[in-house]
């Protein structure tokens, strides 16, 4: 808790902001404990869970992809029916050490193959649609503290949103810092104080917080020394600013990143390949970044993409929207191995498979069990996960 | 019901409002133009534009020397456009059909490609038949590569096309099932596209082709009509389906009046749209002179485009150098809002979506270059607090008192008040 002392102290602009604060601020001292962090990875387009996890030993797979399937030579044997997508190949490390764990078979009743309808559902792990807020945005609002979970990225996501306030999003953390130019901090902090309603008052609030977020990362952001190379590209550098986040201490306990175009319709190998490197070579540099930190106790990576794909390839060598899919997570935290049974490519449904793990398990998993919270009050619920969680 | 029109002249207030909404924003000699002007005839005279663009547009996406520049130039020139151009009305359209006729950059990499499709939002930007526009987007090299209808073939559907015609430029989810989605597709097979494919052609032509052979030419149902449907039959049923009134009308409710719009003005104008057979003009001109519109104040968050292109009209459309209004361009993207890229095919949510840390860090930016910064251009006097505000006294007139007229419009680009519409 020095940290947030620290940052009162830090300017008479930033003490003035905090003034303007809601109540829930001051109970995050109290509440934001714990050392424990989550970082969920979005696969956002529909990853294909098949290609993914790779029933190799499975004619009726091969037979429902005579283009597209890996075969069999390529894949990375986990076990004896399944193996990873040769891409997969930087994680392979942590699976021989026991830290990588798939979930198969994940998805949830009524499946929808809107991108956006399936994607808001795991957002707001509600497949009945009737929740705004995100998963995420509850876990805030449990904790009391809007600084508590955070987007590494441009955009924040649904999972984020919160109905008293918004989550922040960090897009790099050397440019997230406020500089007002000189001379003009009184007549600023004299327009912000004008009297506001509606979305006047929201943006006016909006804008404070992000005066005290940007404050309490800059106060302690600059510790950090990368610990490990990371391969180009920016779902790499968003990793990178994760574990600076981590490592500076300032109290996030979700953060959240977001890796986009795997809605593979046509021409699947070339694309999917390519972003399943880039997602392993990313996740191995800020596993092994963590692990030099002294970090890699307190983190465990969690991540889902909206749907899976149709167990059968399309005319254009590519896949169209599906519904279950399989999850991963990796790090210390995680018993690693493979979890659930795998689909039944002979029994499906609509040509999809017929998932049999709740993503809600999953989630109430990291909830319970590693952020230590109340996952029924979060996910409206009780739900049973595969137990992914060492 | 449909819209109540406005009965009194336009006050100040009111004109800098319409201007705000309809221009991206304005002068105080635009604002004072309008004053005493009777609503309809307003907003009758800005949906009265034509294809004229600003004269001497420093963008050619044609000189381009690879895909990636020729894609700057192309947001480069839809910029310089929106902010020099004689139709602002126009562009403020063009960009809402972007986000509604949704393609992205990261599939559609081919000049002419782009220049027909941003050609096509400008021409039916408040067009007389809404079946017509998405007949001809449909048909748009652009969305045939976007959304892979250029892959659909009989025996083989692609329904990525076909799904998001209903979902999402239609009917809206919850008004079809998983067979129209199929039905459809199979209805659009041989709608294809020839020339202008590849990384190395990105500046060659490309045309829509019928390959009658790849057309699967069976029977089908879709939306509950049933017979040897073709492509043109599953865009007259989609866009000619009562929900899809509702469902486009409240796009343009959330262009226009409000990021959570009044359901009950939303049906007004689903009303005026089935009447009229999806004459959009029409439900425009009702639409922007209604008691609704003008009611409806500081109710939308103005997105990145709109807040850099809003900030340059209101200080009179200053000169730029080419290389600023390029990097204006890419400011937008990292603001969340990459023009002709979305971050998926359901478009930019839009409202409170556009307001993160990031974002506000970056609005403050922007206001300090264009006002303060050594590179902020020529200021001829500081625009009224009702050019920037809306509001002949707003909030923010006491904090501005002392400040001199750069300082006070920087003060005033990064308030709420500005930062709304």
């Amino acid at each position: 808790m020095t940290n947030r002392r620290d940052f009162l102290k830090l300017s008479a602009l930033a003490a003035a902001a905090t003034t303007g604060m809601p109540g829930f601020l001051a109970r995050a001292a109290a509440q934001a404990g714990g050392s424990k962090t989550l970082v969920v990875i979005q696969l956002s387009g529909g990853n294909d869970g098949l290609n993914t996890l790779v029933p190799y030993s499975n004619g009726a797979y091969y037979a429902a992809r005579p283009n597209i399937a890996i075969p069999r030579k390529d894949v990375l044997t986990l076990s004896p029916d399944l193996g990873m997508h040769p891409a997969l190949r930087p994680l392979m490390g942590l699976w021989d050490s026991g830290r990588l764990a798939w979930m198969e078979n994940v998805g949830y009743p009524n499946p929808n193959r809107s991108h956006f309808a399936s994607m808001a559902i795991w957002h707001t792990a509600d497949p009945s649609q009737a929740q705004s807020d995100g998963w995420i945005g509850r876990i805030a609002e449990q904790i009391g503290d809007p600084f508590c979970a955070s987007n590494v990225g441009a955009a924040t996501p649904q999972a984020l949103r919160a109905s008293e306030f918004s989550l922040p999003s960090i897009d790099a953390v050397d440019r997230f810092q406020l500089k007002l130019p000189q001379g003009l901090g009184g007549a600023f902090e004299q327009m912000m104080g004008a009297a506001r309603s509606g979305e006047a008052a929201y943006l006016t609030q909006a804008t404070r917080q992000m005066m005290q977020n940007t404050a309490r990362v800059q106060a302690n952001a600059q510790k950090y020394r990368s610990g490990a190379t990371y391969p180009e590209g920016r779902f790499a550098e968003q990793l990178r600013d994760t574990a600076r986040l981590i490592a500076a201490g300032v109290g996030q306990r979700v953060l959240y990143v977001s890796l986009g175009g795997f809605d593979t319709h046509a021409g699947q190998r070339a694309e999917q390949d390519e972003l399943l490197g880039t997602l392993a070579s990313g996740l191995a540099a800020f596993h092994a970044d963590l692990e030099r930190q002294g970090l890699a106790e307190n983190v465990v990576v969690m991540g889902f993409s909206e749907f899976g794909r149709r167990v059968a390839e399309n005319g254009s060598a590519g896949t169209d929207h599906g519904k279950g899919s399989v999850m991963f997570a990796l790090g210390r935290g995680v018993r690693g191995g493979i979890h659930g049974s795998s689909p039944d490519l002979e029994d499906l449904s609509d040509g999809d498979i017929k998932y049999r793990q709740d993503f809600r398990g999953v989630y109430a998993e990291a909830l319970s069990g590693w952020l230590g919270l109340n996952a029924r009050e979060i996910l409206n619920g009780d739900f049973s996960g595969p137990g992914w969680l060492a | 019901m449909t819209l109540t029109s406005l009965s009194r002249p336009l006050t100040a207030e009111d004109a800098a409002h319409f201007l705000r909404r309809t221009a991206f924003g304005a002068t105080d000699p635009q604002i004072r133009a309008l004053v005493g002007r009777d609503a309809r005839t307003v907003a009758r005279q800005a949906l009265a534009f034509d294809q004229s663009a600003a004269p001497g547009n420093p963008f050619d996406p044609m000189q381009g020397a690879a895909p990636g520049p020729m894609l700057q130039l192309t947001r480069g020139a839809w910029l310089f456009e929106m902010v020099y151009g004689p139709h602002p009305l126009r562009e403020k359209l063009a960009l809402t059909w972007s986000n509604h006729f949704v393609i992205g950059t990261d599939k559609v990499r081919n000049a002419p490609a782009l220049a027909g499709y941003l050609g096509l939002l400008r021409q039916h930007a408040a067009t007389g038949s809404f079946e017509r526009f998405t007949l001809d987007v449909a048909r748009s090299p652009a969305m045939l590569r976007y959304l892979d209808n250029d892959q659909n073939r009989r025996g083989r559907p692609n329904e990525n096309f076909s799904r998001e015609l209903l979902e999402l430029f239609t009917t809206g989810i919850g008004h079809y099932s998983e067979d129209d989605v199929r039905e459809g597709a199979r209805a659009l097979t041989g709608w294809t596209f020839e020339g202008g494919r590849g990384n190395q052609k990105y500046l060659e032509e490309s045309r829509f082709v019928f390959l009658e052979r790849q057309h699967d030419a069976g029977r089908k149902t879709y939306l509950g009509h049933s017979g040897n449907l073709r492509g043109e039959d599953v865009v007259r049923l989609a866009t000619s389906h009562p929900q899809t009134a509702a469902f486009v009308s409240r796009k343009l409710h959330r262009a226009f009046l409000a990021d959570t719009p009044d359901e009950a003005a939303v049906q007004g104008s689903a009303e005026t749209w089935r009447r009229t057979n999806g004459n959009v003009r029409a439900v425009l001109e009702e639409l922007l002179s209604s008691e609704a519109f003008y009611a409806s104040r500081a109710r939308i968050i103005r997105s990145p485009v709109e807040y850099v292109v809003g900030a340059l009209r209101t200080l009179g459309q200053p000169r730029m150098e080419a290389k600023a209004l390029l990097n204006l361009t890419q400011t937008t993207g990292r603001m969340g809002q990459l023009l002709l890229q979305p971050d998926t095919v359901k478009g930019w949510d839009g409202g409170r979506e556009w307001i993160n840390d990031t974002t506000l860090l970056l609005r403050l930016q922007v206001a300090a270059a264009l006002t303060l910064g050594g590179q902020a251009p020529a200021l001829s006097g500081a625009p009224s607090a009702l050019a920037l505000t809306g509001q002949e006294r707003p909030a923010t007139a006491a904090a501005t008192l002392n400040l001199n007229p750069r300082q006070a419009t920087y003060l005033h680009l990064i308030s709420p008040e500005f930062q709304l519409a």
